[in-house]
């Protein structure tokens, strides 16, 4: 144990001058809750140094800094150079370079709907054999990650694609405590209460939603997450996977009874900040203002774990602002689904260092050491919760860890061209106007014509 | 008579006043952006831009601490200032979020569980309650905010990391983008305008065709074509990709410009045993400054601004990147919400483009009509 305690600080020493200048480390080896343990055994076991890791994702500005600082920790154990390079279009990106043959080692997806397509054109080389059943072993839930991560290859073969790394939980409402505590409002556990208290706001003349549909080319997304909560919340959770898989029909009794559930929160004028009309029009960005006005134009936005980067400066998550969870049904018997999201990094450019960096991903520390920066939560049950930057983070991995199901967020999984583009303009549609019904089959049709 | 030229018509007014309309209307959008560029994220959500030069009635909250309660007969009694140190004048206020101006400066609001709240114009106020007072009470009030202007968009731009090499890039890009094509366009275009050879109508039915092409459907088989021949993602790549997409638009543009000079000149210049060359460098090349500025600011312009040929032939890495990339994948934030960045971003990335476009700008309108009217 000695023995390797000193070889990991000898390596250490050894590339500690090849850290780069701007991604200096924020917290020092072996120091704090980390594991600590695990940066030394990986330290020890690979000497990478003189190569590069190219990696290029979607993360930029602050989350690029925070990325920067996390995997400058590799570049010490290893003395690899790591180069992250985040781009606002990545989704294009990837492909015109991967295509042109200028791919970076690795690169971190949003959706895996996009790596299935590059899976499926041979363009993603597999991971490492026994990944599979590593993170079926490590990661909470962990068939349903594996899943996610396994596509077909172009000879139509199933092989592991995916590592996640990075997961949004979106079944999240978030709400004042001191307007609810002021007004006197409990937290719903269940639908029911939550439907209960969207009319008692209302009784007492206030609105109880911001609901905010608006993203530039990309209006509407909210909506589909909307739809998909409504989905695990009414119907099974293998209802929900025939209706990604379109195996299910969009305009499905079901699925129609779902998009009118979220009709009727934000298509009723009452419960609306603004009003339904208002509602595709706002942008998500700025909708979840409406809960800091004073008085407040809203008490509850329902949005992913990712929205508090849009909050006013200055506004403190647990104070100023919180969460609970998106309540189910008492009634219906479904347990407690949890909707999510995350990124998972699959191999453009096979190499040594590539390889090292999908072990090094395995490794609980290199997951710590973003948590303990904020904006990030992780479905790995290896880390050390004690390590998140904030305790609403450790309760956001709480809601993710007792799910009784997760499900993936359903418009990332479908083709692009539904998931990313009829499912979106269709709920703009509805919540415009359009019945549930012409919405749901004109959705149909679109998926008809691509397959 | 009213209609002799040199009279003056006595609707000039009329006219006046409609084209200061029309500049007007033309402005607007581009003021809305240069008063977005002073205000932040937060500034440019609460309120529109053509609200910010006035004082705003805002609402505010202030904590006040229940520890500092003392007992006054039946009563526990809060007072203090709600303004931390700073000035400030009260308009009115309240004791709940929901109604949070029930009251005026000075008045007494009755607040519920028999408490009782007095804010006074200066800040001073009075919490009284019948029951100890456990957590902090809130007060809120409504105060006039005076207009606030900043440069920080404009310093968080100018002096982030690396703005200065990715200002060098842009110019790195766009020069040598700018001259190569003007090069070779001008050869091409003497020799389609003034040189008989077979082919040369097809030939520029070919140019003018490719006017039509989208270059997005070039980009994927370019670089292709680049990795497979060693430049690979670089700058000498971007120059080459600038130059193919900007070449048919040059090429036509000088080629109609120089079929319009007279024939006699060239001619004569022949006689007297000119040779194409001496004839283009000597007389032609001169002659049609005006058509060469033209693109050039054209060309110059679009590479200035341009943000997808640059993601796609140049390296992704911090020291390649030209400002448009800079700013939108670093400076915008991971989901693009700061307006305030991108509309400082714009004013930015325009000067340079505007200084070229003033001190050129006299060609510009010489050259677009010197290629259409004969």
């Amino acid at each position: 144990m000695k023995a390797r305690y000193y070889a990991g600080a000898a390596a250490l020493a050894l590339f500690a001058g090849l850290a780069h200048a701007d991604g200096h480390q924020p917290f020092a080896v072996g120091e704090g809750d980390f594991n600590w343990d695990s940066y030394n055994e990986f330290a020890e076991k690979y000497d990478l140094s003189g190569q590069t890791v190219e990696i290029t994702g979607p993360w930029t500005g602050d989350e690029k800094a925070k990325v920067d600082k996390a995997f400058s920790y590799f570049t010490s154990a290893t003395g690899a150079t790591v180069n992250y390079s985040g781009s606002d279009s990545f989704e294009q990106d990837i492909v015109i370079s991967a295509r042109s043959g200028s791919a970076p080692n690795l690169a971190v997806f949003p959706q895996p709907g996009l790596a299935a397509d590059m899976a499926s054109q041979g363009l993603l080389t597999p991971l490492p054999e026994g990944t599979a059943d590593w993170v079926r072993d490590n990661y909470a839930a962990g068939q349903s990650w594996v899943d996610l991560g396994t596509y077909a290859d172009e000879n139509g073969e199933d092989q592991m694609y995916g590592l996640f790394y990075r997961v949004d939980v979106k079944s999240l409402v978030w709400y004042s405590p001191e307007a609810f505590d002021e007004a006197g409002y409990d937290i719903p556990e269940t639908m029911e209460e939550l439907k209960e208290l969207t009319d008692l706001i209302v009784e007492e003349g206030g609105t109880p939603w911001c609901i905010g549909l608006g993203s530039g080319a990309a209006t509407g997304w909210p909506a589909t997450d909307w739809v998909e909560e409504m989905m695990l919340r009414t119907q099974s959770p293998e209802d929900y996977d025939a209706w990604v898989a379109n195996e299910m029909k969009f305009d499905d009794p079901k699925v129609i009874a779902a998009i009118e559930e979220f009709g009727a929160f934000a298509r009723n004028d009452d419960y609306v900040d603004g009003g339904a009309s208002a509602v595709a029009n706002t942008d998500f960005r700025d909708s979840p203002a409406g809960l800091f006005a004073i008085p407040p134009d809203c008490y509850m936005h329902r949005q992913a774990s990712f929205i508090p980067a849009f909050f006013p400066e200055g506004t403190v998550v647990g104070e100023d602002v919180d969460f609970f969870y998106f309540p189910a049904y008492a009634e219906k018997d479904l347990g407690k689904p949890v909707l999510g999201a995350g990124t998972l990094f699959a191999i453009t450019n096979p190499s040594d260092a590539a390889m090292a960096f999908v072990e090094f991903l395995k490794t609980p520390i290199a997951h710590e050491l973003w948590m303990a920066q904020g904006g990030f939560l992780t479905a790995h049950a290896g880390v050390n919760p004690e390590t998140y930057l904030e305790d609403s983070l450790k309760a956001q991995g709480e809601i993710l860890l007792n799910a009784t199901t997760f499900r993936f967020d359903a418009s990332d999984l479908m083709p692009g061209e539904i998931g990313a583009g009829a499912f979106w303009t269709g709920m703009v549609d509805y919540t415009t106007g359009a019945s549930a019904e012409d919405v749901a089959k004109g959705i149909q049709e679109r998926w008809d014509t691509i397959q | 008579m009213d209609n002799i030229a040199g009279t003056k018509s006595s609707l000039t007014w009329a006219v006046n006043l409609s084209v200061i309309f029309l500049v007007v209307l033309w402005l607007i959008p581009t003021v809305g952006l240069l008063v977005s560029s002073f205000r932040d994220r937060d500034q440019i959500s609460a309120s529109g831009w053509w609200l910010s030069p006035f004082a705003v009635e805002q609402n505010f909250q202030a904590k006040i601490p229940a520890g500092e309660a003392r007992q006054d007969g039946e009563f526990f009694v809060i007072e203090g200032n709600i303004f931390s140190g700073g000035e400030g004048e009260v308009i009115r206020f309240g004791g709940a979020r929901s109604n949070p101006t029930v009251a005026a400066a000075g008045e007494t609001a009755e607040l519920t569980r028999d408490r009782s709240l007095t804010v006074q114009e200066n800040g001073d106020f009075v919490y009284r309650s019948p029951a100890e007072i456990s957590r902090d009470p809130s007060v809120y009030y409504s105060t006039a905010t005076p207009p606030d202007f900043s440069l920080d968009n404009y310093q968080t731009i100018l002096f982030s990391n690396n703005m200065d090499i990715a200002f060098i890039n842009t110019l790195t890009v766009t020069i040598p983008a700018t001259i190569i094509p003007i090069l070779i366009a001008a050869f091409a275009a003497y020799a389609l305008a003034w040189m008989d050879f077979a082919g040369r109508g097809l030939l520029i039915a070919m140019v003018v065709g490719l006017l039509v092409v989208p270059l997005q459907l070039a980009l994927v088989p370019l670089l292709q074509f680049h990795n497979s021949i060693g430049i690979g993602q670089s700058f000498l790549g971007i120059w080459m990709a600038h130059t193919g997409f900007g070449l048919p638009l040059a090429i036509y543009l000088l080629r109609n410009y120089m079929v319009g000079l007279p024939r006699d000149i060239i001619e004569s210049a022949k006689v007297d045993g000119a040779t194409d060359f001496q004839v283009f460098t000597k007389i032609v090349l001169p002659l049609s400054f005006p058509a060469l500025a033209s693109f050039a600011i054209f060309q110059f312009l679009w590479t200035w601004n341009d943000l997808l040929v640059a993601k796609v032939f140049l390296p992704s890495n911090a020291e390649s990147w030209v400002m448009t990339v800079k700013i939108a994948d670093d400076l915008l934030g991971s989901r693009g919400g700061d307006w305030g960045i991108l509309a400082s971003a714009a004013f930015i990335s325009i000067a340079v483009p505007l200084v070229v476009f003033f001190t050129m700008q006299r060609y510009l309108v010489r050259g677009l009509l010197a290629g259409s009217v004969k």
